[in-house]
C-alpha cells in the first residue's frame, strides 16, 4: 500500500484504540493486531507524532513497581476520527465507481 | 538478547537528545508488559525486532537537517590535541566538504538546466508560430499568396511540434521533480544507514 496513505490510516487506528478509554502501548498493539500488524517502532513514532499534534495526552503512572505510560485522546483527536469517517465515505463512493465495471462484467 | 542488552545497544546508537530516555522507557515498558503475559525476556525482546530495525524507523522520522547536525556533532567534547589536529588539517577537510557539497549542487543544476532548455525550445517553437502567423497576414495584404501559403504550412508544422514538445516538457518536469526528491531521500538514507551500521 502507498506509504503516505498507510501512515495516515495507522494514525487513525491508534486514535481509535484509545477512543473509549485511555490505554497503554502494549494494549494498543494487541487491540489493533486482529485488524492490522503494527510494530512497536511504528507505534512509537505514531504516538510521538499524535502527541506533538496534540491529538492525545500522555500520563505516567506506577504499575506493578514500574512506570507505565497511558495515552488519552483529546478533542482534536476525536475530531480527526470524525474527519476520517467523512473522508472515507467519499473514498468508498470513489471505490464503487472504480470497481463498477468489474462488477458489471461478472 | 536480554532487555538490558537491547536497551543499552539502542541507547548507544540513538541520537543524543531529549527524546532518548523517553524512547528507551517506551521499549522497556513494552518488554515488561510482554513478560507479564508469560513471555520470557528473550522472547519479548525478539518480538520487538532487531535494534537496527527499531533504529531505522526512529531515524527515518527525524528531518534530515537535524540528523546531519547530530551526526556531525561529536558525542564527547574534543581534547586539546584533537582540536589542534582539526585546525591543522582544515585546509584538507574543509575543501573536501565544499567539494562534496558542490557536487551535489551541480548534479541538481545539470538536471534542472536540461529541463529549462527543453522548455526554452518549446517557447521558441510557440514564438515561431506567432512570427509565422504575422507573416502569413502580411503576405496576404501584399497579395503574395504563394509565400503566404508556404508560411501558413510552416506555422501549422510548428504548432504540431510545439504541442508535442509541450507534452515532452510536462513529462520531463514531472520526472525531474521525482528525481530531485529521490536524490534528497537517497542522501538521507545514507545518513540513516551510517547511523544504523555504527
Amino acid at each position: 500500500m502507498d506509504i503516505q496513505l498507510k501512515r495516515g490510516l495507522l494514525d487513525v487506528c491508534v486514535l481509535a484504540a484509545i477512543k473509549d478509554k485511555e490505554s497503554y502501548g502494549y494494549q494498543i498493539i494487541k487491540d489493533i493486531k486482529p485488524y492490522t500488524e503494527m510494530s512497536e517502532s511504528t507505534l512509537y513514532t505514531i504516538l510521538k507524532r499524535l502527541e506533538n499534534a496534540q491529538m492525545l495526552t500522555v500520563r505516567t503512572e506506577e504499575y506493578g513497581g514500574r512506570l507505565r505510560k497511558y495515552y488519552r485522546i483529546t478533542q482534536s483527536g476525536m475530531k480527526r476520527i470524525e474527519e476520517f469517517k467523512e473522508d472515507w465515505k467519499e473514498i468508498l463512493s470513489i471505490y464503487k465507481f472504480v470497481t463498477k465495471e468489474d462488477n458489471e462484467n461478472e | 538478547m536480554n532487555k538490558q542488552e537491547f536497551l543499552s545497544r539502542l541507547k548507544e546508537k540513538l541520537p543524543a537528545n531529549e527524546d532518548t530516555q523517553e524512547c528507551l522507557s517506551f521499549y522497556s515498558e513494552m518488554i515488561d508488559d510482554r513478560k507479564e503475559e508469560g513471555m520470557s525476556e528473550e522472547e519479548a525482546v525478539a518480538e520487538i525486532g532487531t535494534v537496527e530495525s527499531v533504529l531505522s524507523q526512529i531515524l527515518s522520522e527525524i528531518p534530515l537537517s537535524k540528523l546531519v547536525k547530530e551526526t556531525v556533532k561529536p558525542k564527547r567534547s574534543l581534547k586539546a590535541w584533537e582540536i589542534v589536529l582539526l585546525i591543522l588539517t582544515s585546509p584538507v577537510w574543509i575543501s573536501l566538504l565544499i567539494a562534496a557539497f558542490v557536487i551535489v549542487i551541480s548534479v541538481y543544476i545539470v538536471i534542472w538546466s536540461l529541463l529549462i532548455s527543453l522548455w526554452a525550445i518549446e517557447v521558441g517553437f510557440a514564438l515561431g508560430v506567432v512570427y509565422l502567423a504575422v507573416y502569413v497576414v502580411v503576405f496576404i495584404t501584399q497579395g503574395r499568396m504563394l509565400q503566404s501559403a508556404a508560411y501558413f504550412g510552416a506555422s501549422i508544422a510548428f504548432v504540431g511540434i510545439s504541442i508535442l514538445m509541450f507534452f515532452v516538457c510536462k513529462k520531463a518536469s514531472k520526472g525531474t521533480l521525482v528525481l530531485s526528491k529521490k536524490i534528497a531521500e537517497g542522501i538521507k538514507l545514507i545518513f540513516i544507514r551510517k547511523r544504523v551500521a555504527q
